[in-house]
């Protein structure tokens, strides 16, 4: 994977500050980043270097100041909002810290939301239905269908909602901390999980972690440092 | 639609949306019965004032000069011209001329009355002379005369013909004219069939037609009549005409005629109009464009007041029962501005997974259409249930409750009267549903306005 070919994601000069009381907080100032199509880049850095914030202006859901965010060529912030909510739906997908599933619905039902955000119905549904029942019985929830959020573990929760990133065929994947909360075995196996989902859909995956380990795994690593990116490395990973 | 999918599963997996439900099914259930039941008083009441009063009432002014033929004349005083002239019309279904008079009852006799003016036995009341048969065909006298008495059994013993002999009087000397009595004034005076009453009152100069001198008479009981409405069984006594007019004379047969139309509210205008224009021309009434047609008056304007005053207390619970609806309205805002609170991080899911903000928006509104829906259908379905059953739970109620909830004798129903009434069970139907939409709009677009992020740092 080449940095030379189109980077599915760009970023460009983004600057983004909080209002914290009568102080106005520089959060991001001015970063550059790009990541190409079917890349692997770990986001690492102390905590308040803005790392989560860069992924929220990436994920669409927080608007920069200042700068582009380029998706597939487009300057998705200049975009309607229902635009940048289709492109949330089928571009991009999600893996929290927290797995953030819903807890009304089974892990079914979780991993198809997705589906029914895009307006899926009848057919189109049941397909995609069982296409996240492949996925779940794939990662080993197949006897895990029917349970709520509530009744599955951490390591299991983190694997519907991974299941649930992948069922829109995304071309980034972002995933903030998606091993924090889990232990180091289980981290290691929903790691396995997300980079062999990688190889074989090829998508591009953007990490942001503490975890030295983890980031080992990547083959570009990326440090930020208040709000600005410090370091820039591409290492081989060891497979 | 993932609103529809999203919103029933609130729904079902938070049992405290149903208080929203219940508040406007309650509501609701509440507005139609208590609608209902006010509507059938309404109209229980105007049918029996109607029923008194029949459609139009004439009332000639028959001691003032008119003009007829050229000639200045005292209005024509004979009865049956006056109801062949208003039975021609072909708007009338019925007339029944009337001799209306005022007077005392002395019950306990006229001595003891003289002598104790403080004694209190003494009422004053109306006479109405009548042809029963005529009567019939304009008031609902004959069914008043026929319903089952709430206290004793004093009706007539032929209801074909009220004024006929009377079962077990029997006269010292000459018979005394008959009387019907409405059967509230019979039990408070203790009247009962066959026996006699005194009533006290002016005569009239034969020539001026004013009253000139105080005459007392007696009559005999023939029956009584109940007319549902107490205050006119109360203070009404119906006559022979013939005796009336008789005993007042003064060259009059009739002081009023009552008219029943074949269609009321459909001719109610046309037929004053046409009955005036004849009834001057054969100079019985004056000319309208006079007197303004004011001899000739639907029986509501008689009974005004009464009317407007049903109306008035209809329309002011009606407002003040929309309180509970609002009520209601606010119990969805409370409830749902607690879910979307409660929310945000799942808010923050959505967004990240693809959905709108109009499709946040529309997840919050579509729980406040649900418990809209469920909490007006149910309540709907529940009010014309209790609408239609009311006597029936009002009895198990006064059963259980050992005292009777709605007093038969005090309102002189013998049950509680309810109309559905389409047009405003719709109003309320839709005015629940409206102002439960209103009130989920505002949290439906709070919900819409939250930072996904906020949400989504919430754990």
């Amino acid at each position: 994977m080449s940095e030379s070919t189109t980077p599915i994601l760009s970023v460009r000069g983004v600057r983004r500050s909080f209002q914290a009381g009568e102080r106005k907080l520089e959060v991001l100032h001015g970063v550059n980043l790009d990541l190409a199509a079917h890349g692997r880049l770990c986001l690492m850095g102390s905590s308040g270097a803005g790392k989560t914030t860069l992924l929220n202006i990436i994920g669409l859901l927080d608007r920069p100041d200042e700068g582009e965010v380029m998706l597939q060529g487009q300057d998705a912030w200049s975009l309607p909002n229902s635009s940048r909510a289709g492109l949330r739906n089928r571009i991009l997908g999600f893996v929290f810290q927290f797995y953030h599933l819903l807890p009304e619905l089974d892990a079914l039902e979780n991993t198809t939301l997705p589906a029914r955000l895009a307006g899926a119905r009848g057919t189109r549904l049941r397909e995609y239905r069982s296409k996240a029942k492949s996925s779940l019985e794939a990662f080993g929830l197949g006897q895990r269908l029917h349970h709520r959020p509530g009744k599955l573990s951490g390591g299991e929760q983190q694997r519907v909602a991974i299941a649930r990133a992948l069922l829109m065929e995304p071309q980034l994947l972002i995933a903030d901390e998606p091993t924090g909360n889990l232990d180091r075995a289980t981290g290691d196996r929903v790691l396995d999980l997300l980079f062999e989902e990688q190889q074989r859909r090829g998508f591009a995956l953007l990490l942001v972690t503490h975890d030295q380990r983890l980031a080992k795994r990547c083959e570009r690593i990326v440090h930020m440092e208040d709000g600005q990116i410090q370091a820039d490395s591409t290492t081989p990973i060891p497979h | 639609m993932y609103q529809t999918f999203l919103s029933f599963r609130y729904l079902r997996a938070r049992p405290i949306s149903w208080i929203g439900v219940a508040g406007i099914f309650v509501a609701v259930s509440a507005l139609i019965l208590i609608l209902s039941i006010m509507s059938g008083f309404l109209a229980e009441t105007r049918n029996h004032l109607r029923g008194s009063l029949s459609d139009l009432l004439i009332q000639p002014h028959l001691d003032r000069v008119l003009m007829h033929e050229g000639q200045s004349v005292l209005p024509k005083r004979d009865s049956a011209g006056i109801l062949e002239a208003v039975l021609e019309d072909p708007l009338v279904a019925g007339a029944s001329a009337h001799y209306t008079w005022y007077g005392m009852l002395a019950a306990a006799g006229r001595e003891r009355m003289l002598s104790d003016v403080n004694h209190g036995d003494l009422a004053l009341v109306k006479l109405v002379g009548i042809d029963a048969s005529e009567e019939y065909s304009v008031s609902n006298l004959e069914e008043d005369l026929k319903r089952v008495s709430l206290i004793s059994d004093e009706r007539v013993a032929d209801p074909s013909d009220p004024f006929g002999p009377i079962p077990g009087y029997e006269p010292d000397g000459r018979p005394l004219d008959p009387i019907l009595v409405g059967e509230q004034l019979a039990r408070f005076w203790g009247l009962r069939r066959g026996r006699t009453l005194e009533l006290v009152t002016a005569v009239l100069d034969p020539k001026t037609g004013n009253a000139q001198e105080a005459v007392s008479r007696s009559f005999v009981v023939a029956g009584t009549f109940r007319s549902k409405n107490n205050d006119f069984d109360m203070s009404t006594l119906y006559l022979p005409r013939s005796v009336m007019a008789e005993w007042f004379g003064a060259g009059r047969e009739f002081t009023d005629v009552a008219v029943k139309l074949k269609d009321y509210k459909g001719t109610k205008a046309a037929a004053q109009a046409s009955l005036a224009v004849r009834l001057h021309e054969l100079g019985y009434l004056h000319d309208p464009e006079v007197t303004g047609g004011m001899e000739i008056r639907p029986w509501e304007d008689f009974q005004r007041s009464m009317l407007a005053a049903i109306e008035n207390e209809k329309g002011l619970l009606g407002i003040m029962l929309s309180l509970v609806l609002l009520v209601a309205a606010f119990s969805v805002f409370a409830i749902l501005s607690m879910l979307v609170q409660e929310k945000r991080r799942d808010i923050g899911i959505l967004c990240a997974l693809g959905a709108s903000q109009w499709g946040v928006m529309g997840t919050f509104l579509m729980i406040g259409l649900w418990e809209a829906l469920l909490g007006t259908l149910l309540g709907l379905g529940a009010g014309i249930w209790a609408t239609l059953n009311i006597n029936a739970i009002e009895q198990a109620l006064s059963n259980t409750f050992g005292f009777q909830i709605f007093n038969r004798e005090a309102y002189a129903f013998d049950h509680i009267p309810t109309v559905i009434e389409g047009g405003g069970i719709a109003a309320i139907v839709l005015g629940a549903f409206t102002a439960s939409l209103l009130a989920a709009a505002l949290p439906a677009w709070r919900a819409a306005r939250l930072n996904p992020v906020e949400g989504l740092r919430h754990e």
